[in-house]
């Protein structure tokens, strides 16, 4: 198991879109992953999971992955979150 | 990971406002720490036995306290009430709207306590405010699951990602059982100690369907497919079907998942192709509806293969009238 501390950059925080990416993305992955905010835990591969969170720009999460292709998952979703999620250019 | 709560600000306390409170003393003590899921009514405390009168929590005032203080001489009456409110009490609430005497309030008042008169009487005041306090200190807990009302029974289905939780919901919402939470439940325990869960209110009434998106339940099917929390009965596990594994084949595995120390009836159901999961999980429901009030039928058919049927001659011997012969 790993875990990555990712700060939250883009403007509008984990809201629905940007939610809905990351469990795309998320859901390409078999390892098990999850988002650690203020003691909460949820499934990356959660749409409603995610949204329940109500994290916003300039907060810090944990992801955690385990499973086989948890180093990759990791990266990809960690580079997601560093392009803002494609939504500001 | 199960969350203990911290304590509160007495005047942050949720449901405060439908305990009829109609006036409050030193008020600006209001944001005095509650930190005890139990009410407490002082009792003997006033005579002067403090043992068991506990910091951070909230002492109720009804028509005994009230009367005893009344009855004590003035010198009598202050000792008690000061030996009393030195233990830094969070806050008072008077019951049947008790008007508190000035030398009570003003005891108080010395150890920053302030004095709430409510409404209520004493028995409805003390189970409602223990019912708010017992959700807020509540060990909680979110669980990945869509929890359902099937037949009056919580049941929660649970399963990976993508094995069809959602969509066997929406088909259970389609037959007329109501959602409660989808994907993510939040359960606490409640003063009986029974498993509650309910939605986040992020995402109450929403499902998400894979092609179709984020559904609001409630506007595509009304007020009586949801509902907004649940004891849980059941967890039905949702898994792949593998040809290798056990799965129950009498119906007489008894299975339980923990959730916060209590143990919950469990089934594995094997997602296969050609199983209707819906129908599948109604019947589930009944069966342990009927398995809680003793019926097992696996029991039934324990017992020895019934014989086969007699020989011709022997039926003939116990024919009514074959006695005639």
């Amino acid at each position: 198991m790993i875990e990555k501390k990712q700060q939250i950059t883009n403007k509008l925080g984990l809201h629905a879109r940007a939610a809905a990416k990351l469990s795309h993305l998320a859901n390409m992955f078999s390892a098990d992953i999850y988002l650690i905010y203020n003691d909460d835990k949820v499934n990356a591969k959660s749409l409603l999971g995610i949204l329940t969170l109500a994290a916003s720009v300039g907060n810090e999460i944990t992801l955690q992955a385990a499973g086989s292709d948890e180093q990759e998952a990791i990266r990809a979703i960690g580079e997601l979150f560093d392009r803002k999620f494609d939504e500001e250019s | 990971m199960p969350k203990e709560a911290k304590g509160i600000q007495l005047g942050q306390l949720p449901g405060l406002s439908q305990l009829k409170i109609i006036r409050v003393f030193n008020e600006k003590w209001l944001d005095n720490q509650v930190n005890h899921p139990r009410p407490q009514r002082p009792g003997l405390g006033l005579t002067g036995y403090l043992n068991h009168i506990q910091e951070g929590r909230i002492q109720i005032f009804g028509r005994t306290e009230a009367g005893y203080l009344r009855s004590l001489k003035d010198a009598e009456r202050g000792r008690c009430l000061k030996n009393y409110f030195a233990l830094k009490l969070p806050g008072i609430i008077v019951s049947e709207s008790i008007t508190p005497e000035p030398d009570w309030i003003a005891a108080a008042g010395r150890y920053a306590t302030p004095i709430l008169v409510s409404e209520l009487h004493t028995a409805p005041l003390i189970s409602r405010l223990s019912a708010f306090l017992y959700q807020y200190f509540a060990r909680k807990i979110k669980m990945n699951g869509v929890l359902m009302d099937i037949m009056g029974q919580g049941v929660l289905l649970t399963g990976a990602s993508g094995i069809g939780k959602s969509e066997t919901a929406l088909e259970l919402v389609n037959k007329g059982y109501q959602l409660i939470a989808d994907d993510v439940t939040e359960f606490y325990l409640d003063s009986n100690d029974d498993l509650v869960g309910r939605a986040n209110e992020i995402i109450k009434n929403l499902m998400e369907v894979r092609g179709l998106g984020i559904i609001n339940i409630h506007d595509i099917f009304g007020s009586a497919a949801v509902l907004d929390e649940k004891t849980l009965d059941l967890v039905i596990n949702l898994e792949k079907w593998d040809p290798k594994k056990k799965y129950d084949r009498l119906g007489e595995d008894n299975l339980y998942f923990k959730i916060l120390g209590l143990e919950v009836p469990l089934i594995n159901l094997p997602v296969g192709p050609g199983r209707n999961l819906s129908t599948i999980i109604e019947v589930a429901v009944r069966n342990f509806v009927a398995k809680k009030s003793g019926r097992k039928t696996y029991l039934e058919l324990r017992s020895a293969p019934a014989p086969s049927l007699p020989a011709a001659n022997e039926t003939a011997a116990t024919e009514p009238g074959s006695e005639v012969s």
